[in-house]
C-alpha cells in the first residue's frame, strides 16, 4: 500500500479527467432509452457509485477479518479508510437515486426494499465510523471495530439481492444497448481509478495520524 | 422542469458531494501536516 501511495494524485486525477470524459459518453453517445426517456442518464452515475460503494464494504469486511486473524494494524487502517469512501459513495447514490426517482416515479423516496436496505447499510456505516472515533486503547478499538465491520456486512448481499427479491418499484436490471454498456463500462472503470486514489489518500491520512499519536504518547513517556 | 435540468442537478449533486470530500480530506491533512510541524518544533526544542 506505501509503495501505490505516490501514485494516488495521478489515480485521483486520471479517474476525474476521466469521469469529466465520460459526460461527453453520457450525454452524446449514450443513445436515449425509449420507455425512461433521458432521466435514465443518471443511471451512469448512479450505478457506479453504488457499485464502489458496495465493493469498499465488501473491503471492510476483507479488512476486518484479516486484522482479527493477524491482529496487524494495517488491516485496521484499510478498513476503516474503505468504510468512510463507501459511506460518501453510497450517501452520494442516494441522492442521485432520489434526483432518478423524482423523475421517473414522481417522488423523492419511497420505503421501496433496496432504498431502504440502502439507508441502513449508511447508518451501519455511519454508527461503524462513530464507534472508530471513540477514545479508546486502540487495539480495543480496532477489535470492536473489526467485529463490527464483519457484522455490518450481513446487510451488503441484502443490498445487492433486495431489488431482484423484495423490490416492487426499483428495478433489478435495465436492459442495455451495446452504445449503453460501453458508457456505463468506461464509468464504472474512471470511477475505479477515483476510488483506488481516493483509498489511497485517506489510508495515508490514517496511517500518519497514527504515527503522530504514538509518536507523540513516546515523547510524553520520555518526558516522564 | 425538463430532463436535461434534472440530469444536470444529478451531476452536480455527484460532482459537488465529491468536492466536498476531497475537501474534507485536504481539510484532515493540512490540520495533520500542522500537527507534525509542531511536535517535531518541540521536540528540536528539547534537543
Amino acid at each position: 500500500m506505501a509503495g501505490l501511495y505516490p501514485l494516488a494524485p495521478f489515480l485521483a486525477l486520471a479517474g476525474g479527467f476521466l469521469l469529466a470524459a465520460c459526460q461527453w459518453l453520457i450525454l452524446v453517445y449514450a443513445p436515449t432509452e425509449a420507455t425512461l426517456g433521458l432521466p435514465q442518464k443518471i443511471f451512469y452515475l448512479h450505478l457506479p457509485l453504488a457499485w464502489w460503494g458496495l465493493f469498499s464494504f465488501f473491503l471492510v469486511f476483507i479488512a476486518s477479518g484479516a486484522y482479527l486473524a493477524s491482529r496487524k494494524r494495517f488491516w485496521d487502517v484499510l478498513a476503516g479508510a474503505a468504510a468512510e469512501i463507501g459511506l460518501a459513495l453510497a450517501a452520494l447514490a442516494l441522492i442521485s437515486g432520489a434526483i432518478w426517482a423524482k423523475t421517473s416515479w414522481g417522488l423523492w423516496w419511497t420505503w421501496d426494499a433496496r432504498l431502504t436496505t440502502t439507508l441502513v447499510m449508511c447508518f451501519i456505516y455511519a454508527g461503524y465510523l462513530v464507534v472508530r472515533g471513540m477514545d479508546m486503547q486502540p487495539d480495543r478499538r480496532a477489535r470492536i471495530a473489526a467485529v463490527l465491520g464483519i457484522v455490518a456486512f450481513l446487510d451488503v448481499p441484502l443490498v445487492f439481492f433486495s431489488a431482484r427479491l423484495w423490490s416492487y418499484i426499483h428495478p433489478p436490471s435495465i436492459s442495455l444497448e451495446p452504445e449503453m454498456k460501453h458508457t456505463l463500462v468506461a464509468c464504472i472503470a474512471s470511477f475505479a481509478l477515483l476510488w483506488l486514489g481516493l483509498l489511497l489518500f485517506r489510508w495515508r491520512l490514517a496511517q500518519d495520524a497514527i504515527n503522530l499519536e504514538e509518536t507523540t504518547k513516546e515523547r510524553l513517556m520520555r518526558r516522564e | 422542469m425538463n430532463s436535461y435540468e434534472w440530469i444536470l442537478y444529478a451531476g452536480i449533486a455527484v460532482w459537488s458531494g465529491l468536492g466536498l470530500y476531497l475537501a474534507l480530506l485536504a481539510h484532515k491533512q493540512a490540520g495533520l501536516s500542522r500537527r507534525i510541524k509542531q511536535l517535531a518544533r518541540l521536540m528540536e526544542d528539547e534537543r
